[in-house]
């Protein structure tokens, strides 16, 4: 499972992007278990966006996802955390 | 319209002087730094397409999911209280590093100082806002009619961000690797608190130049807030945004610069501030909701000349013509650089006189960013 995040706003309005490629992770089996929920939880509409809010462009294995601080589940907070912490820069298609 | 079309073209980076032979896909799918690095492109062929495709997508998500808690706009109700009985309240919440709002709370106005640091500083930049706010324009609180200032700290685990959600301004305490605690700079919790202000009055529309307009206006506020506290005049104030916030690591003084739009940073990590100070140089973008941390240079920068022209200390002036402004029932929630600025020079007209410098000076700092003042209709 491929999974990459486009992290943009924010009070420094600083851009971040990471793609994670799952198969490549010793805690593959988790991973895709997170984003599955990430992802069931996450297909509706980002919720209101608020002044300096973080917004989140998720893609998951083609699916493009998008979301909105402080509107996120546990399970997509988690995501988002752990693709941009160890995720490789940029890795756009 | 077509959603998604096909184009082959040479395109050519100015920055490594290579061209090369792509395929553009203008498609939402297309990841929006990708479209942002066309739209940056020196070819119209090329940058065009792709920042018709950013704004319209952009659009449509704000229309979808904006803000639209519209309050009442205007001064406060008559019968208010007398000034030396207005008094803040605040309550500060821990959120004890989740991302759950309020959290629980932790210190109460008039409380003594807590253990936590973070919190006393969020209690000190409540104060210190709310003292602006009162003193220099006489506005009783965010809403004018004495409205609670909530916060809540360590919001999230390491979360590099600060963020107004509506009723409460909310700090994480960064992610130690680019920044530190956002409660430091007390210019970042004024910024914060005017979001607020701005959501009363004009509610800009965090979107495009409205939204970068509102932005802005919390940087404006934000640094007017961090002088009157330190008593610095125009001449003397750094007008740094979120100085002290980066990590030792970071090349850079802080976040953004008014005096300098686009010199705040520039970092291996972080790249360069992106910053234009002129028109000349906007920036179209459909990320960070068509560029609304990017393009709020400009009228920061309009700001600073103002405040610097005139001289003495930027919130008796320059402050009161920009509050003025946007308490002026003008303005509408979409109103463009141009409607902002000739609000501005409608108030410094009516509190300083037609024929004044104050007046000239505001023409003169817009013209200087290359922004034409609309002509304001009548009321």
């Amino acid at each position: 499972m491929r999974i990459t995040v486009t992290r943009s706003g924010g009070f420094a309005g600083i851009v971040r992007n990471a793609t994670l490629d799952t198969r490549q992770q010793s805690d593959a089996a988790e991973l895709t278990d997170l984003a599955r929920t990430a992802l069931e939880e996450g297909r509706g509409a980002p919720g209101p966006v608020v002044p300096d809010g973080f917004f989140y462009e998720v893609e998951i294995d083609g699916e493009m996802l998008q979301w909105a601080d402080p509107h996120l589940t546990a399970a997509q907070s988690a995501l988002v955390k752990k693709v941009l912490g160890e995720g490789s820069p940029g890795g756009a298609p | 319209m077509t959603l998604c079309h096909f184009a082959g073209m040479d395109a050519h980076s100015k920055r490594t002087g290579q061209t090369r032979r792509v395929h553009a896909v203008f498609c939402p799918i297309v990841p929006p730094h990708v479209l942002d690095h066309l739209s940056r492109s020196g070819d119209p062929v090329l940058y065009e397409p792709a920042r018709r495709t950013l704004e319209h997508d952009a659009l449509q998500r704000t229309r979808r999911r904006i803000t639209t808690v519209r309050m009442t706009a205007g001064p406060a109700a008559p019968g208010e209280a007398p000034e030396a009985e207005k008094k803040p309240r605040r309550t500060i919440s821990d959120a004890e590093h989740r991302e759950q709002l309020p959290g629980t709370k932790v210190r109460s106005e008039g409380e003594d100082p807590v253990d936590d640091a973070s919190v006393n500083r969020a209690y000190a930049g409540l104060g210190a806002t709310f003292e602006l706010f009162l003193k220099a324009f006489s506005r009783f609180s965010i809403d004018g009619a004495g409205m609670p200032l909530d916060a809540t700290v360590h919001y999230g685990e390491k979360y590099g961000n600060a963020f107004w959600d509506g009723e409460r301004m909310v700090f994480g305490d960064g992610d130690g690797e680019v920044f530190r605690d956002f409660t430091l700079p007390v210019d970042v919790i004024g910024h914060e608190l005017t979001h607020g202000v701005t959501q009363h009055t004009v509610n800009l529309a965090y979107f495009g130049q409205s939204g970068a307009l509102n932005e802005s206006v919390s940087d404006v506020f934000g640094s007017l807030i961090k002088q009157y506290g330190l008593g610095q005049s125009a001449d003397q104030a750094d007008w740094l945004i979120g100085d002290g916030l980066f990590t030792d690591r970071v090349e850079g003084v802080a976040l953004r610069s008014m005096k300098a739009p686009g010199t705040a940073y520039d970092d291996d990590v972080l790249g360069k501030d992106p910053q234009p100070a002129t028109m000349e140089d906007y920036v179209h973008t459909g990320s960070d909701n068509g560029g609304v941390h990017i393009n709020s240079g400009i009228p920061n920068h309009a700001f600073y000349r103002l405040a610097t022209g005139l001289g003495g200390n930027a919130w008796e002036r320059a402050g009161r013509i920009w509050y003025d402004a946007l308490t002026s029932g003008d303005l509408a929630p979409d109103a463009d650089f141009a409607a902002f600025a000739g609000a501005t020079v409608s108030a410094a007209a009516s509190r300083f006189g037609e024929g004044g410098p104050e007046r000239e000076a505001v023409v003169k700092s817009w013209s200087a960013v290359g922004v034409s003042p609309a002509e304001q209709a009548p009321a």
